[in-house]
């Protein structure tokens, strides 16, 4: 069986932040209530080599199969979606210990006023009637896309192969 | 949950969910944008939006400042009824009046003015925004005065004017067909996004790039040769290319010879700019210059990707792109596939290949019998390339009432920060009788009005645009206009009729008049409403190649000229006719003295992406991503200033200083201070004096004046509103 997941290729993204605006229109992220931001899109640069380097990278919840936050979760907060994958979250469990915080190896989960954790659900509300999520189905450029893994990798093979010659 | 709570939450349209997608587009950037867009509406109002598939010129996606629409409609801030002042201008104090009383009390005052000093006293002004251009020029020629003016007094028209120039008519880039393409300061991961994609594909396929920017942009990372050159820099490196081209015997011959004019002329003058030269002028290396110039000339096809406003944003702006443009018949790029090409526009700017009657219904053949245009004795040269007076002379001419006096001003949007000093521009305005502004937020800049009149949104209205590849979108309302907000177009039908300026058509509705307008093309508005996400154009055509063949090029010469007849014309400083190279008025190397108490070159109006000038300022969504002013400069710069990353800092001119942040980044050259424009308490575009102009074009000097930066550590961010 093939599952689709988030793909982000960072040869392509050019930092719009399309993506992180189109997760919280999904979402309704009321910024001044309190509510934070899923996604982010970070400016890096390399100041050190003798080039300049810059990239854009747009990172959210990464819905690992093998999740180290669910694994964390003392209080069943975090549960994972059967039929999508994806990690999702019942902020009325969350008690606020943040062990989901030290468990994620990408600095993803948040706090808010309330003190629960606040993250990207993969869209499985769309996802299940056979929408992309909001931030895939805006992006300009396809770095960030919605597809199986292995369809995504033989692309990138192909890439890689035609750069050799 | 269940399947139906799912899909509420998912937002997943459907007869179930109760969600409609209603087709639409996005006019936050404008043209040749307008992203189109699906709205999901519920009860009435618009839940999420998205990119609309169908659309061929942005395949569904949008950019950030598209993605927060939703939010901009909605803003708490919006106007919703028609105010009429009751405190001090610039005070904020307004009263809610109706839309009759608002309309004919303007209408009486207009007419007053009309009649004691004459129509001409009385400006019409259009903001950013391009879509209801058509029909307030036509308001304005049938109110009678020459001054149609337009925020493209600071963006947009000397590009066009340097093409205007040379040969004729603005040639955009042909992406599709080209073998290498020129970016000459154009940075699309910042705007006009929605092309990435187009340009990431032919660079996958091997298309060349050069990019000349002083910027490390991302495009930058990916070219076969990049120029970092130092701003206002341009037309010296262009000249040196050409100096290459010619003397490498890299031009074309035929094209010169029996096209162009002032080829020997313009031969001398690039022998006089050997890249050794340019080197040290724009601060790159002469193998680069030489490797971009060969490049260029010797790719079987090539284009050049100009911007709007970065190369004509300096006081030698026009003649910079001059040079730049100058390399296009130099190579015989002119007009043919894969090379710049010519083509006439259709709707709004916007070239769509095929014919309507735009132009007439602007009326502008009534400017003839008009007294002369803001601006026109000024800058000679853009009075007769362009439509509009310049709106940069205006503070001049209301204070000396030379050569009339100015009584009056009417926006469809207005922002002063557009203009180098722009208090000034505002404290001349409030010398008028009358200042009206119709806008959909009470701005800054619309506190000085006596009315603000609602506008709404693109969502609540109709709105017409085409696109190149000869798409056409008549879009229809979403969702019902907010509060007692109107179309553009309505409010100036409306005004038409208070003031009984009897024009049948205009009042007789947006319908009548895009029927009227598309006439030649065989389109009707009926026709239109079947497509809500747009067509195809019946018949429409790309542009033919070397149409100059049959016609000519659009110049007094009839051919390319190196050599300008119009500015010959002009016996003025500024006005070689030859593209040849002034230092910016105010550079390191021209101001020597100036530089050593300001020693960094201020540069001022780069984008970012989520901003499209104040217009994202306001919604939480695009505002997150950038919470404030803030100011590129490099790291040694800020080391010898003592200013750490993320730290508030003074940028100091001659005339002011402001507030920002500092944002050290490898990506600016040592030297240079990119300050983001638009800043309500950090106006950087008030340190720049409105008299800092390009002499012909009269654009302001944005990108090259001299600054100093000092460390700040008082943490106040100021007064923040617009």
């Amino acid at each position: 069986m093939t599952r689709k997941s988030l793909y982000f290729d960072v040869q392509k993204c050019v930092g719009c932040y399309a993506c992180a605006v189109a997760c919280m229109d999904q979402n309704d992220t009321d910024l001044l209530g309190g509510d934070l931001m899923f996604r982010s899109v970070m400016h890096v640069e390399n100041m050190e080599a003798g080039e300049v380097r810059i990239a854009h990278v747009s990172t959210a919840c990464m819905h690992c199969d093998n999740a180290e936050c669910l694994d964390a979760c003392p209080s069943r907060a975090l549960r994972r979606d059967p039929e999508s994958g994806a990690v999702i979250v019942r902020r009325e469990l969350c008690i606020g210990c943040h062990a989901c915080a030290m468990a994620c190896p990408f600095g993803i989960p948040r706090f808010g006023g309330d003190g629960t954790i606040q993250k990207c659900d993969g869209c499985y509300a769309r996802t299940r009637f056979g929408y992309a999520p909001a931030c895939a189905d805006i992006c300009p450029t396809g770095a960030l896309s919605y597809l199986d893994i292995n369809e995504a990798m033989a692309a990138k093979q192909a890439r890689f192969g035609a750069s050799l010659v | 949950m269940n399947d139906m709570d799912l899909k509420i939450k998912g937002k997943v349209p459907g007869p179930d969910s109760g969600i409609e997608v209603r087709k639409s587009l996005c006019a936050i950037c404008d043209p040749n944008t307008q992203c189109g867009m699906d709205l999901y509406v519920k009860d009435g109002r618009i839940i999420k939006v998205a990119g609309m598939k169908e659309a061929p010129h942005s395949h569904g996606s949008l950019c950030s400042k598209g993605a927060a629409l939703r939010q901009y409609i909605y803003s708490p801030e919006r106007v919703l009824t028609p105010l009429r002042r009751t405190g001090e201008r610039g005070s904020g104090e307004f009263e809610p009046i109706s839309w009759d009383k608002a309309l004919s009390e303007i209408a009486e005052k207009l007419n007053a003015i009309k009649d004691e000093f004459g129509p001409e006293s009385v400006m019409f002004f259009a903001g950013y925004a391009k879509w209801a251009r058509p029909y307030l020029t036509r308001f304005t020629m049938m109110f009678g005065s020459p001054n149609y003016l337009t925020e493209s007094s600071t963006c947009a028209t000397a590009m066009a004017m340097a093409h205007q120039l040379t040969y004729g008519a603005p040639a955009g880039p042909d992406l599709k067909n080209t073998d290498c393409i020129m970016f000459w300061s154009q940075n699309p991961s910042a705007s006009g996004s929605l092309n990435l994609l187009n340009i990431q594909k032919k660079l996958d396929a091997g298309m060349k790039c050069i990019v000349i920017d002083p910027r490390v942009t991302d495009l930058a990372q990916r070219a076969d040769v990049y120029l970092q050159i130092r701003p206002g820099t341009d037309g010296a490196l262009a000249l040196a290319m050409g100096h290459v081209i010619v003397e490498e015997g890299l031009y074309d011959k035929d094209f010169v010879e029996n096209w162009t004019v002032g080829f020997n002329e313009y031969r001398e003058l690039a022998a006089d700019m050997a890249p050794e030269k340019a080197a040290v002028i724009c601060g790159v290396s002469a193998a680069d210059i030489r490797a971009a110039a060969r490049l260029y000339a010797t790719s079987k096809t090539a284009c050049i990707q100009f911007s709007a406003a970065p190369v004509v944003h300096h006081t030698n702006g026009v003649q910079n792109y001059r040079a730049v443009f100058c390399l296009i018949p130099l190579t015989g790029n002119l007009d043919i596939a894969g090379g710049n090409r010519m083509n006439k526009p259709s709707i709004v700017y916007v070239p769509g290949g095929f014919p309507t009657r735009e132009p007439q219904f602007m009326c502008i053949d009534r400017l003839a019998g008009m007294p002369e245009r803001v601006g026109e004795a000024r800058f000679p040269v853009w009075a007769k390339l362009t439509n509009q007076a310049q709106a940069c002379d205006i503070p001049r001419q209301i204070r000396t009432g030379d050569p009339y006096p100015l009584k009056a001003f009417f926006a469809l949007g207005l922002n002063c920060r557009m203009f180098a000093g722009s208090q000034d521009f505002i404290d001349a305005l409030c010398e008028l009788d009358l200042i009206v502004d119709v806008d959909l937020f009470l701005t800054d800049t619309a506190k000085y009005a006596d009315y603000v009149l609602p506008a709404c949104s693109s969502a609540e209205r109709r709105e017409l645009r085409c696109w190149p590849m000869g798409y056409i979108q008549f879009t229809q309302p979403a969702i019902e206009p907010l509060g007692q907000s109107k179309s553009d177009v309505e409010i100036l039908a409306e005004l038409s009729k208070h003031l009984g300026l009897d024009d049948e058509l205009l009042e007789s509705g947006m319908e009548a008049c895009v029927n009227w307008i598309l006439e030649p093309s065989g389109l009707t508005v009926e026709e239109l409403n079947k497509h809500p996400e747009g067509m195809f154009v019946p018949g429409a055509k790309p542009p033919a190649e070397r149409k100059y063949l049959n016609v000519g090029f659009n110049t007094p010469s009839g051919k390319a000229e190196f050599v300008s007849s119009l500015l010959a014309a002009v016996d003025r400083e500024g006005y070689e006719e030859l593209p040849s190279y002034r230092e910016p008025e105010m550079s390191p190397v021209s101001q020597p003295d100036l530089a050593k108490e300001f020693p960094l070159i201020l540069d001022t109006g780069s984008r970012l992406p989520m901003f499209q000038h104040t217009r994202m300022f306001r919604v939480p969504w695009a505002r997150s991503l950038s919470p404030e002013p803030h100011a590129d400069i490099c790291p040694d710069d800020a080391a010898a200033a003592g200013i750490a990353d993320g730290s508030w800092m003074k940028i100091i001119t001659p005339r002011g200083q402001i507030r920002a942040r500092a944002h050290l980044t490898k990506m600016v050259r040592k030297g240079d201070v990119h300050m983001y424009h638009d800043w309500p308490q950090a106006n950087v575009n008030d340190l720049i004096s409105g008299d800092y102009l390009d002499p012909i074009s009269g654009f302001p000097g944005y990108r090259s004046s001299l600054c100093k930066i000092e460390a700040e550590n008082a943490v106040e961010g100021g007064a923040d509103n617009d």
